[in-house]
C-alpha cells in the first residue's frame, strides 16, 4: 500500500512540477505535446494522473505527520482546476465557460468540506485561529490579512473595469433546421424522401447495406477495407461513384475542409468559424445525407435565419457543381471518414430521438469549438459588444 | 559531388558536419503491402495512381504534390543530390526524414501533419511502399548507384544567437549571393520571378520572415536547426543549392542564426506563439486603434505607430465564388491602426515578392465584380491550367481592400453582414480599395455578386498617407473619416465609434498572380476597436470597494470578538 502510495506521490509531484514549468517557460511548453485526434483522451489521461498524484501525496504527508490541513487541501485543488483549464487544455477555453467550471468546482470542493459537522469545524479552524489571533504568527497573519484583501479585491475591480478589447464571443447554430424541400438546377429534391443515387450495387440498385459493407474501417486511420479500393479499374457502383466524388473533393473542397476532412484544409486557417471537421461525430454522422446535400448545394447563403450569424464562407455549390457532382461529394465524404448517414427508416425505428424535421440537430460552434463545453450553450446566443 | 580542396572539407572528402551512413534495409513485404492500403486512402488523391503528383487534387495546388518518381526530396540530412533516410526496420528518431515530413508534415503547402491521423507504423508502412514501389527512377537499397552522407544534426550544437554572430550572418548571406534570389530584406523577392523546379512548374524562394511557412520547420519554426540543416542539405529539385561545400559549419550557424533573426516576433523580441492547430500564429481578431492628439502621423518610425499594436491577419485565398482564387500568393496581412476625433487610419503592411502596376487601361470598370476572368481548368500543362499560367498572366493591379459593415449596430445579434461584398441593399458595406495605380476608391457592396456603387464624393474625404513597395513589402497608410451623423451619410457610411467592436474584413489583390474582381486573398471577419480613453469612474470604485472591504473586515472582527467575550450585538 504504502509503495503504490509513495509511487502515486512521486507521479503527483513530477505532474505538478511539470505543469508548472511549462506554464513558466522553464521546460518547453511543448514538453507534453497535446496530438490532436489524440487530444480528449491525452487530457482525461493527465487528469487521471493527478487524481492518483493528489491521493498519494494527502497519504504520504499524513504518514509522514506533515497533513496539510483541509482548508489548504480544498483551496490547492481548486487554484489546481482553475490553472490547469487556463494553461493545459487545448484550445484554450473562453472565460466565461472557465468562470462556470470555477463556480462547480467551488461548490464541489465546499460539498466535500462540509460533509459532515467535524470535516466543517476543521475546514473553519484556520479562518477562526486567523480571526481570533491567540499566537504571535496568527497575529501577523491577521494584519496582513487586513491590508492584503482590500488592495487584492481592489486591484481585481480596477482591472475588471480598465476598457479592454477582448475578441466578442460568437455562438451559432452549426446544424440548423433544414427545409422540408430544395431547389437545386432547377429540381425539388423533398429532404425526407430523396436518396443518394450513387449509393448503388454493381447492379445499379440502391443498396444501402453494399455501400456500408464498403466503406473504411473506423480506427485508427480509418483505412479502407483491404479489397475496397476505389481507385480499383474493376469497381462498378459504389465505390466507382466514391472515387468520382473524391476527385470533386480534392478540386473543390479540401482547400478547407483539409486532406483528412477533418476541417484543417491549406486555407482553413484564415478562416472563422473554421471549416467543419467531417471527423468529428458530431457532424455528417448525426445528419441525413440529404441535409448534407442541401448544406453543399446552398452554402452559408443559404443558411436560414437561425444559422446566424452568416459568418460562413462555405458557397452555394450548385454555381460550381452539377447536382451528380454534389451527390457524390456527399458519398465520398461518408466513405472517407467511415460514418453511416442517418436515416429516415432509423429515425422511425428509433422514434423519439429526432423529430421529423430534424430539430434536434443543434451543436455550437466556438472558433476552435470544443464539443465537451460547446454543449453548454446550445440553444442561446451572445453578443458582447 | 563535393571536390577536395575546400577549407571546409574534411580529409575523407566530405563537407564538414557529414558522416558516411549506411543504406536502409529493405522494408518487409508485408510493410509494402500495408503501406498501399494507406496509399490508396490517404495520398493517391494529391500524389497520384502512379505517384506522379498528378493526383486529382495536384493541378489546383502551388506548391503542387511531390512527384515520387524520381525520388527527389526536398528536406533531407543528406547531401545535395541524395535520397532521404527512411529506415522502416531501425528508424533513429529525427534523423528519419521522410518520416518526420509524412508526421509533421510541410507547413506552407497543402501537405498536412498526419500525426494523430495515422499511426506511427501506419506512415513507416505507406513509405514503405512509396519509397519501394512509386520511386521509380533510383532505388533506396542499391548499392552501387546511391549513396548516403549524412548531417550529423545531433552532434552539431547550435552556436548562440549573439549580436555578433547574425551580423557576421548578416554579411554571409550578401558573400554567398542568398540574397540575388531570397531578395535584400529575405521576403523571397530577388531576381526570383522566374525559378522553376526540375519539373518545370513555378517555385518561388523562401521569405525568411514567415518561418512557419518553411517547408522543413518541422512544427517548430523558430528552432535555428531546421534553417541550418536546409542550408547545408539543399533542396533537391529546386535551385536551392547545398552551401556545405563552400561553408564551414561556424559560417553556417551564423547564416542560420540571421535568418532565424529575421522571422516576425512580438514587440519583446520573443517568438509569436504558433497555433498547434494551424501551424500559422495565433489569431486575435480584434484590432486595436489608439488615439492619438491633433494630427496622426504618417512616419513609420514615429512614437505612435511603433507603440501601436500589431494584429497579423490571416488571408486565405477567395475561393468560395468563381474566379477562385486557388493559387494564393498573399497568405497574412499586418495591420496597425490610429485614430484621432476626425480620422481613422489603418496602416497596411504584407509581403508580396512582385510590385505589380498595369499597364495601360483595365478592361473593365473599378466598380465591376462580375468581370470575365478565366477560372482555370484543372489540366495540367494544357492551356489554361494554373500551371501553365503562372508566371505569364497579364499583370494588373495590386490591391488591398478594407470592408466595414454599415450600421452594424442595428444588425439583429449576432449577424454580421455576408462576407463577401454585403448582403443586399438593406445591410449593405462600405469598401475603401487602394489600387497600385494609385487610386483610392470608396465602394458600396450589396451582394457578392453585385457590380460596387461608386460613393463619388467620398473619395474626397480619404486621404493617402503612404504606399510604397520596397523589398518584396507593400507599406500602404489609408485615412478615413470616423463618420458622424452630421456630415456622412447615414445608410452607406460606417460610422466607426469609440469603444464598439466594428466588423471589418481585408482583400488583396497580387497583380503578378492574375488576381482581379473576386479573384483575391480575403481575411475572416475581424473587429476594429477603438480604444476609448480610460474613464474616471476606473480609478474612483476600486478606492471605494477596498474602503467597503476594510470596514467589512472591521464588522467581522467586532462580532468574533464580542462573540468570544460571551456578549450579543
Amino acid at each position: 500500500m504504502k509503495a503504490l502510495m509513495s509511487l502515486g506521490a512521486l507521479i503527483g509531484v513530477a505532474g505538478l512540477l511539470l505543469l508548472g514549468g511549462m506554464i513558466f517557460d522553464v521546460v518547453p511548453s511543448t514538453t507534453v505535446r497535446l496530438v490532436e485526434g489524440y487530444m480528449p483522451i491525452q487530457l482525461l489521461l493527465e487528469v487521471a494522473c493527478y487524481v492518483i498524484g493528489f491521493t498519494g501525496l494527502s497519504y504520504m504527508m499524513n504518514a509522514m505527520g506533515m497533513a496539510l490541513p483541509r482548508f489548504w487541501q480544498g483551496i490547492g485543488f481548486w487554484i489546481f482546476l482553475m490553472v490547469y483549464l487556463k494553461y493545459r487544455v487545448y484550445p484554450p477555453i473562453p472565460f466565461s465557460v472557465r468562470a462556470m467550471y470555477g463556480t462547480v468546482g467551488l461548490v464541489t470542493v465546499f460539498m466535500w468540506v462540509s460533509a459532515n459537522e467535524e470535516d466543517w469545524k476543521k475546514f473553519k479552524q484556520p479562518i477562526m485561529n486567523v480571526l481570533d489571533a491567540q499566537t504571535g504568527m496568527n497575529r501577523l497573519l491577521r494584519y496582513v490579512y487586513l491590508v492584503l484583501i482590500p488592495i487584492l479585491i481592489g486591484g481585481f475591480s480596477f482591472n475588471a473595469m480598465m476598457p479592454k478589447s477582448e475578441e466578442p464571443i460568437e455562438l451559432r447554430t452549426v446544424h440548423p433546421a433544414p427545409p422540408a424541400s430544395t431547389k437545386v438546377h432547377g429540381k425539388t429534391y423533398t429532404l425526407q424522401t430523396s436518396q443518394n443515387p450513387y449509393r448503388v450495387n454493381p447492379e445499379g440498385k440502391y443498396d444501402q447495406e453494399f455501400s456500408n459493407a464498403n466503406i473504411v474501417e473506423q480506427g485508427m486511420g480509418r483505412l479502407m477495407k483491404p479489397n475496397a479500393n476505389p481507385w480499383d479499374e474493376k469497381n462498378q457502383g459504389y465505390l466507382k461513384y466514391v472515387r468520382e466524388g473524391g476527385e470533386i473533393f480534392f478540386q473543390n473542397c479540401h482547400f478547407c475542409h483539409g486532406d483528412n476532412l477533418n476541417g484543417r484544409g491549406l486555407h482553413a486557417f484564415a478562416f472563422n468559424p473554421i471549416p467543419a471537421n467531417f471527423t468529428d461525430p458530431g457532424t455528417i454522422a448525426q445528419l441525413q445525407e440529404t441535409f448534407i446535400f442541401w448544406r453543399v448545394s446552398k452554402g452559408g447563403i443559404g443558411l436560414p435565419n437561425e444559422g446566424f450569424p452568416w459568418a460562413s464562407v462555405m458557397p452555394p455549390w450548385e454555381q460550381h457543381l452539377t447536382v451528380d457532382e454534389i451527390w457524390k461529394v456527399v458519398l465520398f465524404e461518408y466513405w472517407h471518414t467511415g460514418y453511416y448517414p442517418r436515416t429516415w427508416d432509423y429515425e422511425a425505428k428509433h422514434d423519439g430521438q429526432y423529430d421529423s424535421e430534424g430539430r434536434d440537430h443543434r451543436g455550437c460552434s466556438l472558433r476552435s469549438g470544443v464539443s465537451v463545453y460547446c454543449g453548454i450553450f446550445v440553444g442561446f446566443s451572445a453578443r458582447t459588444s | 559531388m563535393s571536390t577536395a580542396g575546400y577549407s571546409s572539407v574534411s580529409a575523407q572528402g566530405l563537407p564538414e558536419g557529414f558522416k558516411k551512413g549506411e543504406l536502409a534495409a529493405e522494408p518487409s513485404a508485408e510493410m509494402i503491402e500495408a503501406g498501399k492500403r494507406v496509399y490508396f486512402t490517404k495520398c493517391v488523391w494529391c500524389h497520384g495512381v502512379d505517384g506522379a503528383g498528378d493526383g486529382p487534387g495536384a493541378d489546383r495546388l502551388w506548391p503542387r504534390p511531390r512527384n515520387f518518381n524520381q525520388g527527389t526530396f526536398k528536406i533531407r540530412h543528406t547531401a545535395s543530390g541524395e535520397l532521404p533516410l527512411f529506415d522502416a526496420k531501425k528508424p533513429i528518431p529525427g534523423q528519419n526524414d521522410l518520416f518526420e515530413t509524412v508526421t509533421h508534415g510541410l507547413p506552407g503547402s497543402a501537405m498536412p501533419p498526419w500525426e494523430g491521423i495515422l499511426s506511427e507504423e501506419q506512415r513507416q508502412q505507406v513509405l514503405s511502399f512509396v519509397t519501394t514501389q512509386l520511386v521509380k527512377d533510383r532505388k533506396f537499397t542499391d548499392k552501387q548507384s546511391e549513396s548516403q552522407t549524412v548531417l550529423q544534426l545531433a552532434d552539431l550544437k547550435p552556436k548562440p544567437a549573439t549580436d555578433e554572430s547574425k551580423k557576421r550572418g548578416g554579411e554571409l548571406i550578401v558573400e554567398k549571393k542568398c540574397v540575388e534570389c531570397h531578395g535584400m530584406e529575405g521576403r523571397g523577392d530577388g531576381n526570383a520571378f522566374n525559378l522553376k523546379d526540375d519539373w518545370g512548374f513555378s517555385i518561388q524562394p523562401a521569405n525568411w520572415h514567415k518561418c512557419w511557412n518553411f517547408r522543413g520547420s518541422r512544427q517548430d519554426p523558430y528552432n535555428v536547426s531546421n534553417i541550418f540543416r536546409t542550408f547545408s542539405t539543399g533542396v533537391n529539385g529546386t535551385p536551392m543549392p547545398s552551401f556545405a561545400d563552400n561553408t564551414s559549419v561556424d559560417e553556417r550557424w551564423d547564416i542560420a542564426n540571421f535568418v532565424n533573426s529575421l522571422c516576425e516576433r512580438d514587440p519583446l523580441g520573443n517568438p509569436l506563439p504558433i497555433d498547434p492547430l494551424t501551424d500559422k500564429p495565433k489569431i486575435n481578431f480584434v484590432i486595436p486603434s489608439d488615439m492619438v492628439e491633433g494630427e496622426i502621423p504618417t512616419d513609420l518610425e514615429h512614437e505612435a505607430w511603433k507603440k501601436a499594436p500589431k494584429r497579423y491577419v490571416a488571408m486565405g485565398g477567395q475561393i468560395t465564388h468563381k474566379p477562385r482564387n486557388f493559387v494564393n500568393r498573399l497568405d497574412d496581412i499586418w495591420v496597425r491602426s490610429l485614430y484621432n476625433d476626425k480620422h481613422i487610419v489603418y496602416l497596411l503592411e504584407w509581403d508580396d515578392r512582385t510590385k505589380s502596376v498595369a499597364e495601360g487601361k483595365l478592361p473593365w470598370a473599378p466598380t465591376q465584380v462580375n468581370i470575365d476572368i478565366k477560372e482555370q481548368d484543372p489540366k495540367t500543362g494544357e492551356e489554361g491550367s494554373i500551371a501553365a499560367q503562372q508566371n505569364n498572366y497579364a499583370v494588373y493591379n495590386d490591391a488591398i481592400a478594407i470592408e466595414t459593415a454599415v450600421k452594424w449596430k442595428e444588425l439583429p445579434a449576432p449577424i454580421k453582414p455576408r462576407y463577401l461584398f454585403g448582403t443586399n441593399e438593406q445591410f449593405p458595406v462600405d469598401i475603401v480599395k487602394w489600387e497600385a495605380d494609385g487610386s483610392l476608391r470608396a465602394f458600396k457592396g450589396t451582394g457578392w455578386d453585385k457590380d460596387f456603387e461608386e460613393r463619388d464624393n467620398y473619395e474626397e474625404a480619404m486621404k493617402l498617407l503612404k504606399a510604397e513597395w520596397k523589398n518584396g513589402r507593400w507599406y500602404v497608410m489609408i485615412q478615413r473619416p470616423v463618420g458622424n451623423k452630421k456630415d456622412q451619410d447615414y445608410d452607406e457610411d460606417t460610422f466607426f465609434e469609440v469603444g464598439q467592436y466594428i466588423p471589418t474584413v481585408f482583400f488583396a489583390w497580387d497583380g503578378h498572380n492574375g488576381d482581379a474582381g473576386r479573384k483575391m486573398a480575403v481575411s475572416a471577419f475581424y473587429y476594429t476597436f477603438m480604444n476609448p480613453p480610460v474613464p474616471q469612474e476606473t480609478y474612483i470604485y476600486p478606492v471605494v470597494i477596498a474602503v467597503g472591504v476594510v470596514l467589512l473586515e472591521g464588522w467581522v472582527l467586532t462580532r468574533r470578538s464580542n462573540k468570544k467575550k460571551g456578549k450579543t450585538l
